[in-house]
């Protein structure tokens, strides 16, 4: 249960995120002459997602002479190969060589390369992707000058008008549309596919992707909802003056207006497409061969469409349980923000972020809300925070129901919402519970969407277990004209910052000759729960597991926000933490916030801890009376000294 | 069976050729008044007009095209004015689809194909 990586996971170091090894491809002259293709083996638990190992080996075949301006498939034993090398170094022509006897499975790739090419012997010579052939044939075209007339013509001179588009992407998200502006700008003929299946319970939307239509948009508009909610409430301490029956919430109305606001920006994305010269089709993309790609609209129609490069943008979409009547009752994230109706009595299955915002929000407005989880709350983030951030939605009014998972929803009334039995077993299986609610909501995880695009007709090698594709720190996958980026990519986080930056930089490095590669370290994250939770850099198990607990020191403070003390809110919750290196002065390797606006407040320190924030470097700086955030220009209290951090007002 | 054109000058004269249009898509382009001559103080408007009209053989079957004058200059100009206030109306021209978030603004109105769009868009 739950995803593998998600927002506000403890941000692993580059070094430690899992990425693919890759051969390099070969540069330009100014380096060595030739270089050994390195094994392609990158001892990952990768497997193709072919059946056929032939097409496999094919691909891997395709991908040394598609990337290598001169490919030599030869073996270290052999005269002739050592011989063709030479020619090419007298040309002073750079070459990639593979030695198939020293290859891991060199023997099938060598079965493979000969029916590919009808040559039976090694060396076999690609020039520019032209098959030139063995040593003889090679020599022959040497002489004849065909080998530096193909040398001569630029890659995408003789394919440039073949193609349709020079990138098509597929998923018009956050990534996707990023990516595609960005191209766009530098005179790309790009072309964008965005398509969304309904769920289960027949909804769509519109051009946007995850974040705007069923993400980070509606959910932070909502969980605004509940907080002005819980601020009318306390501004009687402040003197409004108002009847309590006065004051109701209607469902209909906050989701009218954020659907609204949520067609203002679908519409708003057509048209900047538009204006940016990006052509933009409502349909499903999936690959179909070799640089192409299949598109159905809703209607059925399919049209083919041909690029030189391809970025895969997809995201993800919410898990179901696999339990009877999960797809037939229950909803996911992906229902709830235009649900047309309230949701009612509400059991919340998961422990994810989405689980718990959306249960925190709900509880808001009023809803009579209950959690089951399976195990922890918000896996791969910070403990304390995670425990904390649950107490406080239990002291609040949120039953949870802990180490339980459903086996069976059934309907009992039919309406909206209707009402829905739902059988439960403990994990360890002794018991089983019962319990009746108007809606149930799943947040067990997200899948990526990669199984049903065609991957395996172009050979994109995905992780088979979590769907997820593995890509070099260049989001380049193992197929070498095909990028992908986003929710999509293995071991990266799931977050819109991150797509975005991610597809903007893949473009200019593609289209503008930049260079720089997106930096996946110390991405800031927030956690809007009823107490929002902001977070950068280490959690506090991932900080002793790789620098030891002697050599980490955590400060840590309660702290109680002047706006809750009239209305005598919690003290004693909100919560602020760092955790510094000290055998690197101290440095502010771990940022962690539990209180209101915790993402306004992470957003500054995060720039500051990109600098190199230092313990002694927040200690002179000086706070602004009266905020949250002064809190840690003041921490003094570390755990070690395990010192009391208890508040008793300012 | 096409497109309808109706014309109304000032807010409650919109108002009641939106309402006679109900179940029909309905389609408005708001202007500013045009003086004896036949010319808009809005220079925008002006050059938006032939565009949006030269479109308008892509409205939807059935669709009304509601073609409406806003007023002077100094009614337009005042922020309580009731196309700011009720129908959210930031500019002139603006080029809207009644009853949904799409429209187009100033010079997004100048845009052929942007007009194109937002007539034949579901």
């Amino acid at each position: 249960m739950g995803s593998s990586v998600r927002k506000g996971k403890a941000v692993l170091p580059a070094e430690q995120a899992a990425r693919p090894s890759r051969e390099q491809p070969h540069r330009a002259a100014t380096e060595d002459y030739h270089h050994e293709a390195q094994n392609a083996n990158n001892g990952q638990a990768i497997t193709a997602s072919c059946k056929n190992q032939d097409t496999d080996l094919q691909f891997k075949i395709q991908a040394y002479i598609d990337k290598n301006t001169v490919m030599i498939f030869s073996n270290t034993a052999c005269s002739l190969s050592a011989k063709v090398k030479e020619l090419f170094k007298s040309m002073s022509v750079p070459f990639c060589s593979l030695e198939l006897d020293q290859t891991e499975d060199g023997q099938k790739l060598q079965d493979v390369l000969y029916e590919l090419t009808m040559e039976t012997s090694v060396p076999i010579v690609f020039v520019q992707q032209k098959q030139i052939g063995n040593y003889d044939k090679t020599l022959k075209a040497h002489k004849e000058g065909k080998i530096q007339k193909l040398l001569e013509t630029k890659r995408h001179d003789h394919v440039q008008d073949s193609y349709d588009y020079d990138l098509i992407v597929i998923g018009g998200g956050s990534g996707g549309l990023a990516a595609s502006k960005e191209a766009a700008k530098y005179g790309k003929k790009v072309m964008v596919l965005d398509y969304v299946t309904p769920t289960p319970q027949g909804t769509r939307w519109g051009l946007g992707g995850t974040c705007v239509n069923v993400g980070c948009i509606p959910k932070k508009l909502m969980h605004q909802a509940a907080l002005l909610g819980q601020a009318v409430q306390d501004s009687r301490k402040f003197g409004w003056q108002f009847e309590e029956k006065a004051v109701k919430h209607s469902w209909e109305t906050m989701t009218e207006a954020v659907q609204n606001y949520i067609g203002s920006l679908n519409w708003g994305y057509r048209v900047s497409l538009k204006e940016k010269k990006v052509t933009y089709e409502n349909a499903f993309g999936e690959f179909v061969g070799l640089h192409t790609i299949k598109a159905t609209n809703n209607k059925g129609k399919e049209k083919f469409y041909t690029a030189e490069k391809f970025l895969i943008a997809t995201g993800e979409r919410p898990r179901y349980l696999g339990v009877p009547g999960d797809k037939e009752y229950c909803i996911s994230s992906d229902d709830l923000f235009s649900l047309p109706y309230c949701p009612g009595k509400t059991l919340v299955v998961g422990a994810s972020y989405v689980a718990l915002e959306c249960a925190g929000f709900l509880a808001g407005l009023g809803l009579d809300v209950t959690v089951m989880v399976r195990s922890i709350l918000l896996r791969g983030f910070d403990q304390e925070m995670a425990n904390k951030i649950g107490e406080h939605m239990e002291e609040h009014g949120v039953k949870f129901i802990k180490e339980f998972v459903p086996t069976k929803v059934e309907r009992i009334e039919e309406g909206t919402p209707g009402k829905l039995k739902v059988i439960a077993q403990s994990t360890d299986g002794r018991e089983i519970i019962e319990g009746e609610y108007n809606t149930v909501l799943l947040a067990v995880g997200r899948d990526a969407c990669t199984r049903t695009i065609g991957l395996d007709k172009v050979g994109v090698k995905i992780n088979e277990r979590s769907g997820k594709i593995p890509v070099s720190d260049e989001e380049q996958t193992n197929v070498p004209y095909i990028y992908a980026i986003g929710d999509v990519l293995e071991g990266k986080l799931e977050l819109t910052p991150v797509a975005i930056q991610a597809g903007r930089l893949l473009a200019r490095r593609l289209y503008d000759g930049a260079t720089l590669k997106c930096d996946y370290v110390n991405v800031p994250t927030t956690v809007f729960t009823p107490l929002e939770y902001g977070a950068c850099g280490f959690s506090e198990e991932t900080a002793l597991e790789k620098f030891g607990e002697e050599n980490i020191e955590i400060y840590h403070s309660y702290f109680w926000p002047l706006e809750w003390t009239v209305p005598s809110r919690d003290n004693n919750k909100c919560y602020a933490k760092i955790i510094c290196n000290i055998q690197d002065n101290e440095r502010v390797i771990g940022f962690h916030v539990l209180g209101p606006n915790a993402g306004e407040v992470t957003q500054g320190f995060s720039a500051a801890i990109k600098c190199g924030l230092t313990k002694a470097q927040l200690d002179n700086t000086i706070g602004i009376h009266p905020v949250c955030a002064e809190i840690f220009t003041t921490l003094s209290v570390t755990k070690r000294s395990g010192g009391n951090i208890l508040q008793s007002g300012c | 069976m096409g497109w309808e054109e109706k014309v109304a000058r000032g807010y409650s004269e919109f108002v009641q050729a939106a309402q006679q249009s109900r179940g029909r898509p309905v389609f408005a382009l708001f202007c500013g008044d045009k003086d004896a001559q036949g010319r808009s103080w809005c220079p925008d408007c002006v050059t938006a007009e032939p565009v949006v009209r030269s479109e308008l053989n892509s409205l939807p079957d059935g669709a009304v095209f509601i073609y409406c004058q806003v007023g002077d200059r100094a009614y337009w100009k005042d922020p309580s004015n009731e196309f700011r206030k009720n129908l959210k109306l930031t500019a002139v021209p603006t080029l809207l689809k009644y009853g949904t978030p799409q429209k187009l603004v100033e010079e997004e109105c100048l845009n052929r194909e942007l007009v194109h769009m937002l007539f034949t868009e579901d």
